[in-house]
Parts: structure tokens; C-alpha cells; sequence
């Protein structure tokens, strides 16, 4: 890893970026084609009820509606929208295409398809329907204790989960026992772009479906299974998307297209606006976290007890793995003798929860380190040497998994972090008293590199060569926006040693490429980056098998740089890659091309520390960020530059985890904040600048030694906040998001 | 039968007379009469910004300006920056500085900055922040996107 990088570890910019600043890039929301019809949905006004009687025929007398659909003229078929491939485990099938029974304000009623926006609008409002009013469990708890009211017929506990790991009550002797309970909130995504898709079928027999996804192939098994159409007869093609955050990684809106393109026979725009992706599509889940530990009164964790009770919304989706998740991040990041965690995934009738960035490890890591500052706090120990004395080492064993944390420096992350920030002076330094108090807080984070350890996936690309020595680099990807398709290609252009500009990255088109599990689990960077790696590997390989042959001279005589080879001691005679490709073709019937399949061995740990200053307004309980540093363990930052940003842009999201962000429910299941007026995102103005530190020790199996980042980078975020806000004010705060209201309330109470 | 109105405006330099519906939102003229789909909606309702163009020299949310408001006016779009395919400087800024990730509220941002830098070339970074606090972003931290405008306008 000592040699000099040419490609990986530069900054380059986003692949698409010319496109993106001129406004030419097709987005699917863009996206026109001839013939092309417009689709609206009528979604529940209710939170709980039965459709006693649905009327369509207004709607379908107005001039330019083409079909109405409900559940009386859809199949009864159910389906999970969390699928990946076939036979998953996990994957409840409790929802259908429109609903006999609405089971939250969101739920799909009908559909109208019309030959333009307008008027599929003025139709839906058209559709007369009559419901019987059920009672509304929006809670966990409610749910829980209404044995009457079932929102699916086996009831409203969905799963739970119990397990224990390692030696109970090993430090028994002269412990504290501590407890903290955190709540964190229900969170709208807030990609920019909408949920949309558009689909069209015609007498080919053949379903296309372009989508703004995270796992093409994943759609393309939904939709098929549930329109019984083979998979060579459904292509889905992953199209630019205007960010996603995990929010259209579970295929919500393209099982409605698709049936309702192929029952048509035309092309279908599905566009959906901001209320209806705030509330119908799908917000990360709300979970309650309870963590009771020993500790000794030296600092050393014995018996970790967690239970978590995660609220699913109205249908199970990723919920159960979700929560399953959430079980298995704390022994990635701290060492434990005993854990312990029972989980439970509860329906109600609230917006349906999915995977949102960081998939469990956000909320189950901002309860833990809120904890972990209670912890230190009662045995008056500094909070820094506390966690220096618990987190993993490099190497250590993840107990969850089995698995080797792999090259783990998050000890290293947390004292150059600390060091680097300053800590001592500012947390140590004479509180505040009057109106404006300043406090410090950080938090710590581990996520993992992919889904080895719990399921089976890989990545497969094929490279080929042109005749002028440029590439294609053919693959499943699904870039959300944040640089993978750039990343790849420095990988690529790294190994072929040529400038990234010869070679083309594709993304997923279940057709026309290949398989790639899906944009999940930080498995990106990790595994198919190391697919690119050692595809263009072979192909190197194979470079210089032909080289060798014009060359007439063994591989071992021969060296290769800048697109170009020669005989060891004859730099002058150069052939470049675009006469080895040609000559290769045409005086030897050889075509440079290697398909490969990589699948993951190792799935080490990535990590980061959080350090953040706030000062917080105590008359009016607003908390503005002053200061800020993430630390990460990355590896190695393949682009550095988009690392940053990945960073930054999680930092905005968790800033907004801590202090504004909530789609909030009333009791009878309305949704109180369905709009971006009234749901918080931050802006530029209270955007603190952030700054990095990366450290880069490599040490695994990713390409170049490169870990993941898009997740770890939001993981933290709303504890540092969180627990800076509590050493401003001396408080305990743990129910998300800390609003003004709350602390103020907080503070009275003092 | 809907009633029409005649409208006549300027988008990107050149005349426009059409007859409108009076309710047409300025860009749903844009994305769907005129094909100009680098404009972007986000919420509808004003408050991400993505729908950013300029109209007689101030940025607006051009899902809020009706076709009627647009008699007799101005609009630049992002199509307008650049000439012939090569970027601006300030387009060349946000590439260079990483201010782009997915890419969607890009042209709402670079019509406010553009705004911005056409009534005050030499702004803080505080008037910038303030210049596009009306554009959410949710992917760069919004640190990348000052920084490219800063750069664009330190040049002039």
C-alpha cells in the first residue's frame, strides 16, 4: 500500500457533474415518452378503517381518464416491497397494491390513469368512498395492549427478538447499575427528489420499468414474482436519482407503475408529491431503547441489558431485520462480557418505517452513547477515559457476528479526535450560567463493510476493452448521488494504471448488465469496489498476455504504465493499449474482456467519533452547532473530496435527527406535519462548518484498503449533539428530537 | 371549457407569446411547454428551493409565480449559464469544489448564487448563506456549495 497512488486518493469530482450544473441530466421525474399516460394515487384519509364501499364511476366518466383501480379490480396478491431476491427470510408479505382495509393516513386507496396530471387529479377527487371506522393504535404501546384491535390478522406484535451472548454477571463484584431509556423519532428522508417511476409495456410481452432504486434486481423480483411475468421479461433500469438515503431502497411506487403500465398497455409516470412521500412512502423508524449496565467502579462494562421496541407503522416491510440490526452493533463497538437483547416490531397505524441511513445502528447507537455518558457520569469517571477503557481493539472479535473486527482504530479515531478538537479544555472549562450556554459532547459509532456474517451477496462487472484502449466497466450499481460510479472508476483506472476519463462506468439495467445485490448494508466501497478491483485486475492480466504476444517475450520481461507496455530495459519501444487492444482483435481472435464475481470473506468494522459544540439559547430553548469534527476510520478515502461531503451531508442529517426533524402523529393517526413548512430540514445558515479527520490504516479487504462511509457518517451525529445540549444545561435529555419546547421544559423543571 | 390567457415573457433571451391557463404555475411552463426540464420541483410549495429561477433580475420559487406574473418579464433558467456547453465560472466552481453529490437541487442553487452575485459580486459568507437559505440541500452539508460561491465571486 506504499506505492505512489495515482488515481485512488485524489479528489475528483462527481462523474455526472458537467450534466448536473447545465440541467441536462434525466431524472425519472424528466422522463417523457410518446403516448405517455400520468398516474394518481387516492390515499386513506383515515387511519384505520374498511373500504365498505368504493365508488369509481364519477372518476371514470371524466373526459381523459383511462382506468380506475381499487382492490375490487387488482389482484388479492401480497407481496413484500423490503424483498431482494427470492427466497428471503424475513420478508412478510402483508401488502397488496391498493388495500380493502386502511391501515394509516397514507394507505393506497385507488389509482387513477389519465392522459394528464390535471386530470388524473380532479378524478381522484372524484372517487367516492365510504369507510368503516376502526380504532387507531399509534403506538407501540396501544398496539400492544389492544388485544381487539388487530391491523393485521396475526396480530399486532409482529416479531420479537431475545438473544445473550457471553458470561453473565462476570464483574459482579462492587458494580453500578445504570438505566437510560432513549426515544427516537419517526424521520422523513427528504431526498429533493419525489418518489416517481415510469413503466411501459407493450406487445413485446416486455415490462420496462425506469427507476429511481437502490436494487434494480430487487424490483425486478417484486414485480415479476407479483405480475406472475418471467424476470427475462421485466427490465428495470436504475436511473439518475435525486438522493435517497435508504428512503427508495424498498420498492414502494414501481409494483404500482408496472401493473398499472401493463394493465394500460402504455407508458406511465407515477409521480409522487412531497406530502405523499412524506407520509406514504415509507420514514425511518421510531424505536424506545432501554439500556441497563454494570459497571465497575473502575470503568469496566460487565452486563449489558438492552430491550428495544421499534414501531414497524402499517406494514412490516424491513422491520424485522431492522430491529435484528439494531441487535448487532453494540459488540462492534464496545467490549462486552454480556449482552443481552430482547427486540420487539410492533404494527400501528402510522406511516409504514424501512431502512433509512445507517439501518439500526443510527438508533440504537445514539441510545448507547447517550447511555454511555449516564455511565461515566455516575462513577465520575471522564468520559473520554471511559470509553478508552471499553472500545474494541484492532483485531478484536465481534461477539455478534464471530466475525474479526478487522483493522478497528476507533480508539485511535476518539484521542486524535479528542486532541485534535481540543476536548479537555473545553469540556473541563467553567460552565455557563446565564442566558447562552455553551456545551461540548461526542459520541462514538461502529457500522459495518457489507452483509457478510448474515447474508449471502455479491457483485458481478464485466470489463471489456475497446479497439482504441478505452473501457467499459459494465456493472449493477446503483449511485444515489454520492460518488460510487466516480469511486469505481478510480479504482479501475488505479489498477489499469490510465486516466479514469478512458473508462465508462455503467450502472444496474437488469438487462443489459449484471447482477449486483443492491445499494445495502455499506457494502458498496467494500465489495463492489474490490469486484472493479480485481475485474480490472484480470484484465491487466490479460494486457499483458497479448502485449506478450506482439512483443514476443514472456509476461515477466514486460512493464506496464500510463496506457502503455514495453520489454524491461527498452522503455522507448512503447506499444500502447489502444495497439494491443487492436492487434489483439485482429491478428489474434482475442477479445479483452473478464466477467467476475466477487463475494465478501471478512466484514470488518468502520468507525467514527463525533465532536460537537453547541450553545443553547436557554430563554428560548433553540440550540445552535458551533463547532464540529468527525473523526473517521475509513481506511482509505478513495476520493477524499466526496468522503468530505458524504461526512458533511451527514452531519446535516443528524443535525436535524437531534433538534428538528419529526413526522409527527396525533393520536388519531393524522399526520401533523405533512409538508416541508412544517417539517425541519436543516439550511445553509444553521449549517455549523464541519470538519474531517480522516484516518487511514487499511489493514482489510476492501480495494486499496478503503472502508464504507455513507452511513458511519450519520451514525453519530445526533448523540455528540445530544450529549453537548446536556452538558450545556446539566440535563438528561433522550426523547428525540430535542426541540425548543422540550428543553425549555427541561430547564424549568431543574 | 378553461379560460386562456395571452402572455407574453422572455425565458434564456428569447420572446415567448402563448396563451396560457391563468392557474399554469411559471414552472410547469417551463418544464412541460417549453421543455426545459433542468428546472426542478421539490415540494410545490416554496420551501426547498429547487424550482429556483431568476425573473427580471431577483430569484424566485417558480413553483409560486403564476403565468399571469410573468407578463412582460425576464426568467433565466440553469439552461441560461454557460455558453455553448462550457460551464461558467461559477458552474466551474461548484465542480471543482465537490458542490454537487445527487445533483437535484443543483440548478436551484446555482440560480440563487447566480442572483446573488449579480446584484453583490463580492458577498460574506453570511450573505451567501443567506442567499440560498431558501435551498435545501440534503446531501453535501451545504459547506461545499459556500465555499464554490465564495470561489466565484473571489475571482471577480
Amino acid at each position: 500500500m506504499n506505492e505512489e497512488l495515482k488515481y485512488v486518493g485524489q479528489t475528483f469530482p462527481i462523474h455526472d457533474a458537467p450534466q448536473k450544473v447545465s440541467g441536462e441530466l434525466v431524472y425519472v421525474s424528466d422522463l417523457s415518452l410518446p403516448n405517455m399516460l400520468y398516474a394518481k394515487l387516492l390515499l386513506s384519509p383515515i387511519a384505520h378503517g374498511l373500504v365498505k364501499t368504493i365508488d369509481t364511476s364519477r372518476a371514470e366518466a371524466l373526459p381523459g381518464v383511462i382506468r380506475v383501480f381499487t382492490y375490487l379490480n387488482t389482484p388479492n396478491k401480497t407481496y413484500s416491497r423490503y424483498r431482494i431476491v427470492p427466497n428471503q427470510d424475513f420478508c412478510l408479505e402483508d401488502e397488496r397494491l391498493f388495500t380493502e382495509k386502511a391501515r394509516f393516513v397514507g394507505d393506497r386507496i385507488a389509482a387513477v390513469v389519465a392522459t394528464s396530471l390535471e386530470t388524473a387529479q380532479e378524478a381522484v377527487s372524484l372517487i367516492q368512498v365510504d369507510y368503516e371506522v376502526l380504532p387507531v393504535l399509534s403506538t407501540p404501546e396501544e398496539a400492544l395492549q389492544d388485544n381487539n384491535t388487530r391491523i393485521h390478522p396475526a396480530g399486532n406484535l409482529i416479531y420479537q427478538y431475545e438473544f445473550q451472548l457471553g458470561e453473565l454477571g462476570l464483574h459482579n463484584n462492587d458494580c453500578l447499575v445504570v438505566e437510560t431509556t432513549t426515544h427516537t423519532q419517526k424521520v422523513h428522508h427528504a431526498a429533493l427528489e419525489t418518489h416517481v417511476c415510469v413503466a411501459d409495456f407493450n406487445s413485446s410481452g416486455k415490462l420496462t420499468i425506469w427507476a429511481a432504486c437502490q436494487g434494480a434486481f430487487g424490483v425486478r423480483t417484486i414485480v415479476a414474482d407479483l405480475l406472475e411475468l418471467n424476470y427475462n421479461k421485466v427490465r428495470v433500469i436504475k436511473m439518475p436519482m435525486g438522493g435517497s438515503f435508504g428512503g427508495k431502497q424498498e420498492a414502494i411506487i414501481e409494483p404500482i407503475t408496472a401493473f398499472l403500465a401493463r394493465a394500460v398497455r402504455r407508458p406511465v409516470k407515477l409521480l409522487f408529491d412531497r406530502t405523499e412521500s412524506i407520509i406514504a412512502t415509507m420514514t425511518r423508524p421510531a424505536t424506545k431503547t432501554r439500556i441497563k449496565t454494570s459497571v465497575t467502579r473502575d470503568g469496566i462494562l460487565g452486563d449489558f441489558i438492552v430491550d428495544t421496541v421499534l414501531d414497524a407503522g402499517a406494514y412490516a416491510t424491513s422491520s424485522v431485520d431492522n430491529a435484528y440490526a439494531m441487535a448487532k452493533k453494540i459488540c462492534k463497538l464496545y467490549r462486552i462480557p454480556y449482552y443481552e437483547h430482547k427486540g420487539k416490531i410492533v404494527y400501528t397505524n402510522t406511516p409504514v418505517a424501512g431502512g433509512a441511513r445507517g439501518w439500526g445502528a443510527p438508533e440504537i447507537m445514539t441510545a448507547l452513547e447517550i447511555h454511555m455518558d449516564a455511565v461515566a457520569k455516575r462513577i465520575s469517571m471522564d468520559l473520554v477515559e471511559f470509553r478508552l477503557k471499553n472500545l474494541v481493539h484492532p483485531y478484536d472479535i465481534d461477539k455478534a457476528s464471530s466475525l474479526s473486527l478487522g483493522n478497528a482504530r476507533v480508539i485511535e479515531c476518539l484521542e486524535k479526535g479528542a486532541a485534535e478538537f481540543g476536548w479537555n479544555e473545553r469540556h473541563y472549562r467553567e460552565p455557563d450560567k446565564g442566558r447562552y450556554r455553551r456545551g461540548v459532547g461526542f459520541a462514538c459509532a461502529a457500522h459495518k463493510n457489507g452483509m457478510y456474517g448474515g447474508f449471502s451477496e455479491h457483485s458481478t462487472m464485466t470489463l471489456k476493452m475497446n479497439e482504441d484502449g478505452s473501457f467499459i466497466l459494465n456493472t449493477g450499481l446503483h449511485d444515489l448521488g454520492c460518488g460510487t460510479i466516480t469511486s469505481i472508476n478510480q479504482i479501475a483506472a488505479e489498477v489499469l494504471d490510465i486516466d479514469p476519463s478512458y473508462i465508462t462506468v455503467l450502472e444496474a439495467d437488469t438487462e443489459y448488465g449484471p447482477y449486483d445485490f443492491g445499494s445495502y448494508g455499506s457494502r458498496v466501497t467494500y465489495i463492489c469496489g474490490a469486484c472493479a478491483f480485481e475485474a480490472a485486475k484480470r484484465v491487466k492480466e490479460k494486457i499483458l498476455e497479448s502485449a506478450s504476444f506482439i512483443l514476443r517475450k514472456p509476461k515477466q520481461y514486460l512493464k506496464a504504465a500510463n496506457g502503455k507496455v514495453w520489454i524491461i530495459g527498452h522503455e522507448q519501444q512503447t506499444i500502447s493499449y489502444r495497439e494491443i487492444a487492436t492487434i489483439a482483435k485482429t491478428k489474434d481472435n482475442t477479445d479483452i474482456v473478464i466477467t467476475h464475481t466477487y463475494h465478501g470473506t471478512s466484514n470488518p468494522g468502520v468507525y467514527a467519533v463525533h465532536f460537537a459544540e453547541v450553545e443553547v439559547d436557554t430563554k428560548t430553548g433553540r440550540v445552535k452547532v458551533t463547532d464540529y469534527l468527525a473523526v473517521h476510520d475509513i481506511g482509505k478515502a478513495i476520493n477524499p473530496g466526496m468522503v468530505e461531503g458524504q461526512i458533511q451531508g451527514g452531519v446535516q442529517m443528524g443535525l436535524g435527527y437531534a433538534l428538528y426533524e419529526e413526522v409527527k402523529i396525533g393520536k388519531d393517526g393524522k399526520i401533523l406535519n405533512s409538508s416541508l413548512a412544517n417539517y425541519h430540514v436543516v439550511n445553509a445558515p444553521d449549517m455549523p462548518l464541519v470538519k474531517t479527520l480522516l484516518i487511514e490504516q487499511g489493514g482489510d479487504e476492501g480495494p486499496y484498503g478503503a472502508k464504507s462511509v455513507g452511513e458511519i457518517a450519520f451514525v453519530p451525529v445526533a448523540a455528540a449533539v445530544i450529549n453537548a445540549v446536556n452538558n450545556a444545561l446539566g440535563t438528561a435529555l433522550s426523547d428525540m428530537p430535542l426541540t425548543p419546547e422540550k428543553i425549555v421544559a427541561a430547564l424549568q423543571s431543574k | 371549457m378553461q379560460i386562456e390567457i395571452e402572455i407574453e415573457f422572455k425565458v434564456n433571451g428569447k420572446e415567448y407569446k402563448m396563451n396560457v391557463c391563468p392557474t399554469l404555475r411559471l414552472v410547469d411552463l417551463l418544464r412541460e411547454k417549453l421543455g426545459l426540464t433542468g428546472t426542478k420541483e421539490g415540494c410545490g410549495e416554496g420551501e426547498c428551493g429547487s424550482c429556483t429561477v431568476i425573473m427580471n433580475g431577483k430569484a424566485v420559487n417558480s413553483c409560486l409565480v403564476l403565468a399571469p406574473q410573468i407578463r412582460g418579464r425576464e426568467i433565466l433558467t440553469i439552461e441560461s449559464l454557460g455558453d455553448n456547453g462550457q460551464p461558467d465560472k461559477l458552474q466551474k466552481s461548484f465542480i471543482k469544489n465537490g458542490a454537487i453529490q445527487c445533483g437535484y437541487c443543483t440548478p436551484g442553487m446555482l440560480m440563487s448564487a447566480k442572483a446573488l452575485l449579480m446584484a453583490n459580486s463580492n458577498p460574506s459568507e453570511e450573505e451567501i448563506k443567506i442567499a440560498i437559505s431558501g435551498n435545501l440541500c440534503r446531501c453535501t452539508g451545504y459547506n461545499k456549495i459556500v465555499n464554490s460561491i465564495k470561489e466565484a465571486a473571489d475571482g471577480n
